[in-house]
């Protein structure tokens, strides 16, 4: 195995401990709509999120990272260049996630100062680490990006794959920078921001997923290089060519111009075409392998992922997509529905499928089944869409009360939030919440150990 | 060129990209001009010595914020330059205590608590000028920021985030700024009930 | 909008989107099992996707340039099925020829 095959898997490890600990915070935050006395005046709402939505990017890109550190030496046929580096920067990466999350929750909030920004919290969604560890961040990925493209000039191999990956990196790092201004005036904060979160979202790390799923799938069905690339180049057509624009949607409501209402949803009404296209693909290539395949996990996630990204992306997403019904959804427990389901189908699916396809390789086996995969992609899944259901009821009243009827002040807030609807769908996704909690832990004992039993699961998978 | 060709592909999304990005960049770089301080869309920092309204606007079809004579803040107009310096440490407070995490800015953060873009303008804090003792609004703002667990009028409370005086009084400019940007209408009908139909 | 008519077209939104969806996905089993059912019940899908298509233009309240819009994704709906399958039939076979 090479050594960045070897960094993958810690990688990998690393992103599905985050996960839990994503999930935690999760219940957390879901809590306190339910017992808004939960450790009141000791850890509150904003910090709990600040670990649910920040585990949340991190463990997807220590997922996005893993699978390239893994699949990367295979496509240049040596090991990458500066492995050492990226070695050591491994550790430090995780200890400062570590850092950041326990001053997160002792200091929790500094004063109105630079040395807070520096030290404690930024305060701006998704990028709350402060400065000192955004540093760090630029420099993980700096060696990152150093590892992939020191390979591509040290070997002159550059096949279609990794010209999109080494071409995709830069914007993805460029657009980070983001995360060091504070700007006064909110909306330049938020145009920037939306730069980086809409723009690594909807744009670079679709592009990321992609190439990670082309090298997937040429692994899980022996899909060939030239049709891989082919579908890659489709896809980055189509996805950044209504999702460049598309960042408009994000511009409607932050005083930019009025101009951002036709061109953003024109442009992200758009966006479900591509993903129309993608679930045909998946089913076609399910369905030419009559559903067989080495991998039985790894499969069902890569599926989990194409329809999952159409629904909670496409569907969820078209729906409060137009200004005029974004106008009543925006800010609401809607976007949370949306959000939900659109970085679970997305990302994490993808993630995960790769991340079974990498244990198969670890223990060795021609052939990858088991039964409690099974269960814990039942519990995730359903958990996860029982949550998104849930919050899109709650998302409904609250739009529907709050902002149509009630002008959206502060006590048409509270009639929002303690509208029925609205109550019950909080609680029916605290419950949900509970079962995709279970779905981790199966999920965790199953990466433990499914295939350890290898002598009988090959006798079956022969058999079948 | 065949479709079955990747270089086909790779062509189209090369161009594609490159067009888009192009658009991209001019659509900012006009944009910015607009939420400028001072650009069409986002008023000067002085503008919190002024009365500020939320009006239906028949030829926009939407809501629009409404600038009006003197209203200074705390009693005390300030220059340009004040005003700013209000404007900066608001946010800073903002970002020190992660309020973006709680609440939600022109619709923006987190849905835990009420969008603050016209916060100024609520009808509310009549309520807490009452309960705080406060002789303004912008008065019972600041009490209400420094100690918001003793003035909570509903179960779910906010926390005291040990706010300074000064603090308080830039987060208060703050919010009255925020009032007055141009969003195209958000939060829809603000204050002003819609009709049962 | 009124509030009623605010969950309205956000749910017929969806749906269209949903029954697209639905639509492509029995069209591409159908393809994949040479079944004239599922082809058929694949129309019938877009049937309702057409219908509430339909529906968005007589009864949401967006303008007339939104409308248009969804009519013509509409079209490109019924299309995206047929040509990817032909793409990834053609793309597949160059592979076996090659």
């Amino acid at each position: 195995m090479y050594r960045s095959q070897q960094l993958a898997v810690k990688y990998l490890a690393a992103a599905i401990a985050l996960f839990g600990i994503m999930t935690v915070a999760g219940l957390m935050s879901a809590y306190y709509y339910i017992n808004p006395d939960f450790l009141f005046g000791i850890l509150h709402f904003n910090i709990a999120k600040i670990l649910h939505i920040d585990t949340m990017v991190i463990w997807l890109l220590m997922g996005f990272m893993g699978a390239i550190y893994w699949f990367l030496p295979e496509e240049f046929g040596r090991e990458l260049v500066g492995i050492r580096l990226a070695e050591i920067l491994f550790y430090v990466f995780f200890g400062a996630v570590a850092v950041v999350a326990v001053v997160f929750i002792v200091v929790q909030y500094g004063n109105s100062n630079e040395t807070a920004l520096w030290f404690i919290n930024q305060g701006r969604k998704y990028v709350e680490a402060p400065r000192w560890a955004a540093i760090g961040v630029v420099v993980v990925m700096a060696v990152f990006a150093y590892n992939v493209i020191g390979t591509a000039y040290v070997t002159r191999r550059v096949t279609g794959i990794t010209a999109v990956l080494m071409i995709d990196l830069v914007p993805l790092l460029v657009l980070y920078l983001d995360a060091f201004p504070a700007i006064s005036n909110m909306s330049a904060d938020l145009f920037w921001w939306w730069w980086l979160v809409h723009l690594w979202v909807e744009a670079t790390w679709e592009v990321l997923i992609g190439c990670i799923m082309a090298w997937t799938l040429m692994q899980l069905l022996g899909t060939s290089r030239r049709i891989v690339e082919l579908w890659l180049y489709i896809e980055v057509a189509l996805v950044l060519g209504t999702g460049i624009l598309g960042l408009g949607h994000h511009y409607f409501w932050i005083g930019a111009p009025s101009y951002w209402l036709t061109i953003g949803g024109l442009f992200s009404a758009l966006e479900p075409l591509p993903l129309l296209g993608m679930v045909v693909h998946a089913v076609y290539d399910a369905g030419t392998h009559h559903m067989k395949t080495t991998n039985r996990p790894a499969f069902y996630w890569l599926l989990a992922e194409a329809f999952g990204n159409f629904l909670g992306g496409g569907v969820w997403g078209f729906m409060i997509t137009l200004p005029q019904v974004n106008l009543y959804a925006h800010g609401t427990q809607w976007t949370v529905s949306h959000g939900h389901f659109a970085f679970w189908g997305a990302y994490a699916c993808g993630v995960l499928s790769v991340i079974y396809l990498v244990v198969q390789k670890l223990r060795g086996l021609d052939y990858l089944e088991g039964t409690l995969w099974k269960w814990s992609f039942a519990a995730l899944n359903v958990g996860l869409i029982g949550m998104v259901g849930a919050l899109l009821v709650s998302g409904f009243a609250q739009a529907f009360v709050e902002r149509a009827i009630g002008g959206s002040t502060h006590d048409a807030f509270i009639a929002g939030q303690t509208n029925p609807w609205f109550v019950e769908g909080m609680i029916t996704r605290f419950i949900f919440g509970l079962l995709f909690a279970a779905g981790y832990v199966a999920l965790v004992w199953d990466l433990l150990t499914i295939g350890r039993r290898a002598p009988v699961l090959a006798a079956a998978g022969a058999a079948e | 060129m065949h479709v079955d060709d990747p270089a086909f592909w790779r062509a189209g999304a090369i161009s594609t990209v490159a067009i888009m990005s192009a658009v991209l960049i001019m659509l900012t770089i006009d944009s910015l001009a607009a939420i400028s301080p001072g650009g069409s869309n986002v008023p000067r920092y002085t503008v919190i010595n002024q009365h500020i309204d939320y009006k239906f606007d028949e030829n926009r079809g939407n809501d629009v914020p409404v600038i009006g004579g003197p209203e200074p803040l705390f009693g005390k107009a300030v220059d340009a330059a004040a005003a700013e310096a209000l404007i900066d440490k608001g946010k800073m407070v903002i970002q020190s205590r992660a309020c973006i995490d709680c609440h939600t800015f022109f619709g923006n953060g987190a849905y835990y608590a009420p969008d603050l873009t016209k916060a100024w303008l609520d009808p509310a804090w009549e309520t807490w000028q009452a309960i705080t003792g406060a002789t303004t609004r912008e008065d019972a703002m600041v009490k209400f920021l420094m100690n918001p667990e003793k003035y909570r009028i509903w179960t779910r409370a906010m926390p005291n985030l040990g706010l300074t005086q000064q603090e308080a009084e830039a987060t208060v400019a703050y919010l009255k700024w925020m009032a007055s940007v141009d969003t195209n209408g958000f939060p829809p009908n603000f204050g002003h009930m819609q009709s049962k139909q | 909008m009124s509030e009623i008519s605010l969950l309205q077209s956000a749910l017929l939104l969806g749906l269209y989107v949903a029954l697209a969806g639905s639509y492509g996905l029995l069209y591409t089993i159908a393809r994949l099992q040479d079944a004239i059912i599922l082809h058929r019940l694949s129309l019938v899908l877009y049937g309702l996707h057409g219908l509430t298509a339909i529906a968005i233009v007589a009864w949401t309240p967006l303008q007339i340039g939104w409308k248009g819009l969804i009519v013509v994704s509409s079209a490109a709906f019924l299309a995206i099925p047929p040509l990817t399958w032909r793409l990834l039939e053609r793309t597949h076979e160059t592979e076996v020829q090659g």
